[in-house]
């Protein structure tokens, strides 16, 4: 019998509700993203963005699937990391729909569930995960029970990076993908701070020195193409080390920057210089949405592993590496 | 003609074993790597060959177990330097008594803090680049990401990094080893230790989820 499962996804800007069931299939996948005017995002408008946005979100994702509220056997939201607010939101919006369906809750890892989604997708049992996003930047792999993060960030993250090169630049929000386009029209490298330290790594220097080559009158291009080879090369050095280090046999690409071609290039080089599988996760299930937290949803309640909503309170801080995996055989 | 044996691949580099002049060596050598930019590419293999070069000598010279250099070829980008008989202190771990992995990570702690009190930061401190002789005796290997004129804040994120090595991979013992590379750190640089352990505390909050 396979069970459906409602998945809820709101840990920063994103709203998103997908369904999915428990033999693989992403049966729906919505989601809305709200854009802030200037600066970053704002948690709290964030979170009225999730409400005023989230049922109308969820029915859009019923009816995309096919299915009724009454199919819904089990409801998933992310309960963690991200901005308190949204996640709080969120998880409101999901105790109600599993108390009004009496059907079992369950309290996903937003970074968890980029991964097995990106596992689902690919076929891949056991990868190195390369995560990069906004508000993330890790290599994850699994060991000893747990998704362990080997590398990070030591300071922000590399779309928060780009982010705010971006805003400086005129840019946008998300800037990401007007960096890249710019970038294909660079010509000159420009040396930029390149800080590896261990298998983690630190982006701040990085924004410094590239916004002063902007000020300082090198062009554009040249400067988003200075930006993409530093940052990635980086990334590309961390996870070689982690695939080194775990001799693992899979490259997982994922998270809202996976979109980037270069980034996929270099780190499809790196798969091939280590003879490991490759796999970028397409751009529909990379970003924040709801059906990544549905099909974890459904693996950790078939692990057992559901939470009682009067215990359900969200982990704003939750680590990678907190949570004791089930489902995967150690 | 000279003989090698590749001994092991990292991330970066191949380690070569051969006998010459008599000697048992090691050969590092740091391959281009196609899928970077050729500039960063080129800049990263010599810089970290002629840092690895120069800080293994340092860090001899502070009384720190290092392997001795005799060459170094900036055009290859590799360094040609003793071989060392051990095995990984990362091997050893589960394998040897409880005090055992405490007097092999005071020791470790120990080095880091010889280094530290030098003003050199080691920057990639894992259990795998120290290694283990027959003896008990203990090297510290891997210098391509070390600094000189360390501030609070390197060594910090040094100690950082043999916290999150830990973590990762020796996660059934990382508290005791922890806490034995600090005793060991502690034990060598006094007083000063507290400002350095302090830092390495706000640096794992400072990354994490903001
Ligand atoms: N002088 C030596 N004698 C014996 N073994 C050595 C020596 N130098 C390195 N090795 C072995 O080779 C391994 C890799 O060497 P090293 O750490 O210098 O290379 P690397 O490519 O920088 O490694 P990483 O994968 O950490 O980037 C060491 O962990 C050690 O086991
Ligand atoms: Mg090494």
């Amino acid at each position: 019998m396979v069970t459906i499962c409602l998945g809820l996804e709101g840990t920063a800007h994103s709203f998103g509700a997908g369904v999915v069931s428990s033999d693989g299939k992403v049966m729906s996948n919505v989601w809305d993203m709200i854009r802030p005017q200037k600066g970053g995002i704002h948690p709290r408008e964030a979170a009225r963005h999730h409400s005023e946005k989230g049922p109308t979100i969820i029915r859009h994702a019923l009816e995309e699937a096919g299915v009724t509220a009454q199919d819904i056997q089990l409801v998933a939201f992310s309960r963690g990391p991200g901005l308190g607010p949204c996640l709080r939101t969120t998880a409101t919006m999901a105790r109600v729909l599993a108390l009004h369906l009496s059907v079992p809750l369950v309290g996903v890892n937003h970074c968890v569930a980029h991964i097995e989604i990106g596992c689902l997708e690919s076929g891949f049992q056991d990868p190195v995960t390369v995560y990069v996003s906004g508000g993330n930047t890790q290599v994850i792999a699994f060991a000893g029970g747990r998704f362990r993060t080997f590398g990070e960030t030591l300071d922000i993250a590399i779309g928060n990076m780009l982010d705010v090169f971006g805003r400086s630049a005129g840019m946008r929000f998300p800037a990401g993908p007007e960096i890249e386009r710019e970038a294909q029209l660079g010509r000159e490298y420009h040396a930029l701070p390149y800080s590896v330290k261990g298998m983690d790594l630190s982006y701040s220097g990085m924004l410094t020195a590239a916004r002063r080559l902007l000020s300082g009158g090198v062009p554009l291009p040249d400067v988003c193409f200075s930006i993409q080879e530093t940052a990635f090369g980086m990334l590309a050095e961390i996870a070689e080390r982690a695939i080194a280090h775990t001799k693992k046999r899979e490259l997982l690409l994922t998270g809202g920057v996976a979109r980037n071609s270069r980034l996929t290039e270099i780190l499809s080089g790196v798969a091939v210089r280590h003879d490991v599988r490759f796999h970028r996760v397409s751009p529909s299930l990379a970003g924040d949405q709801g059906a990544m937290i549905a099909w974890t949803g459904i693996l950790q309640y078939l692990a057992g592993n559901t939470v009682d909503v009067a215990e359900s309170q969200v982990l704003p801080r939750w680590r990678t590496d907190e949570q004791e995996i089930r489902w995967r055989a150690m | 003609m000279v003989e090698y044996t590749v001994i092991a691949v990292g991330a970066e580099s191949e380690i070569l074993r051969t006998r010459l002049w008599s000697r048992e060596l090691v050969v590092k050598r740091r391959p281009a790597k196609p899928y970077l930019h050729d500039k960063i590419d080129a800049y990263l293999r010599r810089y970290r060959t002629v840092r690895e070069c120069k800080m293994l000598a340092y860090a001899r010279g502070l009384g720190i177990p290092t392997p001795a250099v005799y060459a170094v070829d900036l055009a290859e980008c590799s360094i040609v330097m003793d071989y060392v008989d051990g095995v990984q202190l990362k091997e050893l771990v589960g394998h040897v008594s409880p005090e055992q992995l405490v007097r092999l990570c005071k020791r470790f702690g120990e080095m880091i803090a010889g280094l530290h009190r030098g003003d050199v930061v080691h920057g990639d401190p894992t259990t795998s680049n120290v290694l283990v002789e027959p003896s008990g005796r203990m090297w510290i290997v891997d210098f391509g990401l070390a600094d000189v004129n360390a501030t609070v804040e390197m060594k910090g994120v040094d100690l950082h990094l043999v916290r999150r090595a830990l973590e990762t991979t020796h996660w059934q013992h990382q508290e005791q080893m922890l806490k034995a590379v600090l005793d060991g750190y502690q034990s060598i640089v006094g007083d000063g230790a507290d400002e350095i352990t302090r830092r390495m505390e706000e640096i794992r909050q400072r990354g994490r989820y903001h």
